[in-house]
């Protein structure tokens, strides 16, 4: 009698909660679906702050940035990805000094570890969220950072607001 | 015309593949020779103007009997494997067995062809007779018979969960 | 009966004129040659395009299923969608693998194609829209498209990969089983339409379609068709023979360009042919929808031509083998078997006894209610 019974309930618990599974698919298909379109809504795309898409250096309105040349991102990088050229320059106070004179980072090696600007000593480079960076041919990859003309910003001096960029 | 030319093609696709499935070295290669004799018999049926055989043909031998065929040869050890030539003389008596059947066989129709399209009906027959003539009791009508295999078979199942059972 | 109403936009006008005009014009062997032909092509053309709508449709619907939009990129709404994977995968290569049993590796996917094709003629599309109309309809569709199987396990075996050949082996006793219990609920609608022949078992339904006419048991062949028929063709939970986290892509796992495309367009084709057998057995196939005595919302419904009624039929039966499919897991083997040897089977055979007491006592709807159905 146990088995009839087991063989019974089991068909019909079996049945009911097959329609319960359609009863929830039935509804989902009614839901608002949830695919971003990503060309058309470019507009009201947001992208967290905390997305590594390329690598920055950021600079204020006087055209300074925070980069001392110091090298710490170069040997951090595990692909080297960054290049730093830097000169020796005379201040005005006589004392010698070490300048960047071009910063190259290359996208196309980078794997977005943030060790560069976790290494950083003086906050000089970040990762920004831009992410459209396909291009057609590798060597635009090879970016320079920092800007044409800029320099070091002064440690006493008061420092303006720094540009997003 | 065109019945002669679509039986000549069946004749001729039955012969070709009835060789070729006995002489085949695979055997899953002669299943499906076999299969391919099978169907274009099927076509006879349906050339016929039969259709009843005709679907009755290929649902239990090719869709029956050639998919448990093919199911069987894959349990079976290296069905891949080529199978070895027989010993001379037993492919001889196998041919003199053959041939016997053939000539029993021809022999059969050849004097009897006359009588049997004297009897047979040439219109086919509804499926409602042929379904009342398998479960009817008078003369003529095959319910004895039928149930008598329907026990053959429940023989069989039986015996085969007995043989299953034992291991 | 039917006759009496106008049926302007029947295809049945069109290709009786076409008869008339070719044998007025021609004698009968070319006449006879030419519709053929005819015929042939036009099953041909339905056969690859039914077969494009339905991967669009499935795809636009599974997408639906799981809060996506599908296929929206190529053409409006990605309608030409399925037309460019069609157009990619004729220029796809065919991969030649050296180590498989050729013949059988090539004749395998035509097999699927030919059993699939040879149902789809016996498939009635409308009012005088059937190529084939035997006298055994019923049995000749369970008959034919058994022939599929040897080609899944052709291909499976002369893939000479284990995968295929397992995915093949599952495939086999699946459809060796689900094949029983869909011959025993079509066996039941044949027990009360008394007829296995398609055209006349749609005729008998204008009034009443079959479901309704042996209600309970109808209903319980209907559902045990569908499930038995969905596991047919190695869909939705059923679809273990191509159980891509085991078996890759089970017995067509070797298989590519066209000879993959023949396997996939069969695939589906399977499943238009058995919501459209289901159709013509339950649901009145091509029939309008009618009511006796109601003359005027007869005559409306009539105006639509045949076809449409059974697209439109068919369609809600596919749409119903997808919700299932994206509703439920995939079964074991051995619950697979379990379902059908345990539950499917002898509920199916309760179930043809239940039906022969119901015509043979006069229970169905059209005995009991005469003026009504």
């Amino acid at each position: 009698m146990s088995s009839v019974s087991q063989y019974f309930s089991g068909l019909f618990t079996g049945i009911r909660s097959l329609m319960k599974g359609m009863a929830v698919t039935w509804v989902e298909l009614w839901t608002k679906k949830v695919t971003a379109q990503y060309p058309e809504n470019r507009d009201t795309l947001v992208i967290s702050d905390r997305f590594r898409c390329e690598l920055i250096m950021p600079h204020d309105t006087n055209n300074e940035h925070a980069c001392t040349a110091c090298g710490i991102c170069v040997m951090n990088c595990p692909n080297g990805t960054i290049k730093i050229e830097s000169e020796m320059i005379e201040t005005a106070d006589g004392k010698k000094k070490k300048v960047l004179k071009q910063y190259t980072y290359d996208l196309g090696m980078c794997t977005f570890c943030n060790l560069c600007v976790v290494t950083c000593p003086s906050d000089a480079i970040k990762f920004d969220n831009t992410f459209e960076n396909a291009i057609f041919t590798r060597s635009k990859l090879v970016q320079t950072l920092n800007r044409e003309g800029s320099k070091l910003r002064e440690k006493k001096k008061e420092t303006p607001a720094p540009v997003a960029e | 015309m065109a019945n002669q030319i679509i039986f000549y093609v069946l004749a001729t696709i039955i012969a070709i593949f009835s060789v070729l499935a006995v002489t085949s070295n695979k055997i899953i290669r002669s299943a499906l020779y076999l299969l391919f004799v099978l169907l274009s018999t099927a076509g006879l049926y349906l050339l016929l103007g039969y259709p009843y055989l005709f679907g009755v043909q290929i649902a239990v031998y090719a869709g029956g009997v050639m998919v448990l065929f093919i199911f069987a040869i894959f349990l079976t050890n290296k069905p891949g494997d080529k199978v070895d030539k027989e010993r001379p003389i037993r492919r001889i008596v196998a041919g003199i067995t053959a041939f016997t059947g053939l000539a029993f066989c021809a022999h059969v129709f050849y004097y009897n062809i006359a009588r049997v399209f004297a009897t047979v009906a040439i219109e086919e027959s509804k499926i409602q007779v042929i379904g009342h003539t398998l479960m009817g009791t008078e003369k003529y009508q095959y319910l004895l018979p039928f149930e008598v295999i329907s026990i053959l078979l429940l023989a069989c199942i039986v015996g085969s969960i007995m043989i299953a059972r034992k291991r | 009966m039917i006759l009496n109403y106008s049926q302007p936009l029947e295809f049945s006008n069109l290709s009786s004129w076409l008869d008339a005009t070719l044998r007025n014009n021609l004698s009968e062997f070319w006449t006879l040659l030419i519709e053929f032909v005819l015929v042939g092509v036009l099953l041909l053309a339905a056969y690859a395009v039914i077969a494009l709508v339905l991967i669009y449709v499935e795809r636009k619907i599974t997408a639906f299923f799981q809060a996506r939009f599908g296929p929206n990129r190529v053409g409006q709404y990605g309608l030409l969608q399925s037309l460019a994977d069609m157009i990619k995968i004729l220029l796809k290569e065919i991969i030649h693998i050296n180590k498989v049993d050729k013949f059988l590796f090539y004749a395998a996917p035509f097999f699927m194609v030919g059993a699939s094709m040879l149902t789809f003629g016996a498939i009635a599309f409308g009012k005088g829209l059937q190529a084939v109309d035997f006298n055994i309809g019923v049995l000749y569709v369970t008959a034919v498209s058994s022939l599929g199987i040897i080609g899944v396990l052709l291909a499976g075996w002369s893939s000479n990969n284990k995968y295929s050949m397992i995915g093949a082996m599952r495939s086999g006793a699946q459809f060796v089983s689900y094949e029983l219990s869909a011959g025993f609920a079509l066996m039941t609608m044949v027990v009360l339409s008394g007829t296995m022949q398609f055209s006349e078992m749609i005729n008998q339904q204008a009034y009443c379609w079959n479901i309704f006419n042996g209600h309970i048991s109808s209903i319980i062949a209907f559902f045990i068709y569908l499930i038995s028929g969905h596991a047919e063709t190695n869909r939705g939970p059923f679809d273990l023979p191509e159980a891509e986290s085991e078996l890759t892509a089970g017995y067509h796992t070797e298989y590519s360009g066209l000879q993959f495309g023949f396997f996939y367009l069969a695939e589906y084709l399977n499943m238009f042919i058995i919501a459209s057998i289901a159709t013509a057995v339950f649901l009145g196939g091509w029939m309008p929808i009618q009511i006796k005595g109601w003359e005027a919302f007869n005559q409306i419904m009539n105006y639509i031509p045949s076809y449409v009624w059974f697209f439109s039929k068919t369609g809600v039966l596919i749409f119903f083998s997808l919700w299932v499919r994206w509703s439920f897991p995939r079964l074991r083997i051995d619950q697979l078997l379990n379902l059908e040897w345990k539950y499917l089977l002898p509920i199916n055979l309760v179930n043809l006894l239940v039906m022969v007491i119901l015509v043979l006592t006069g229970l169905t709807l059209t005995d009991l209610f005469p003026n009504w159905f």
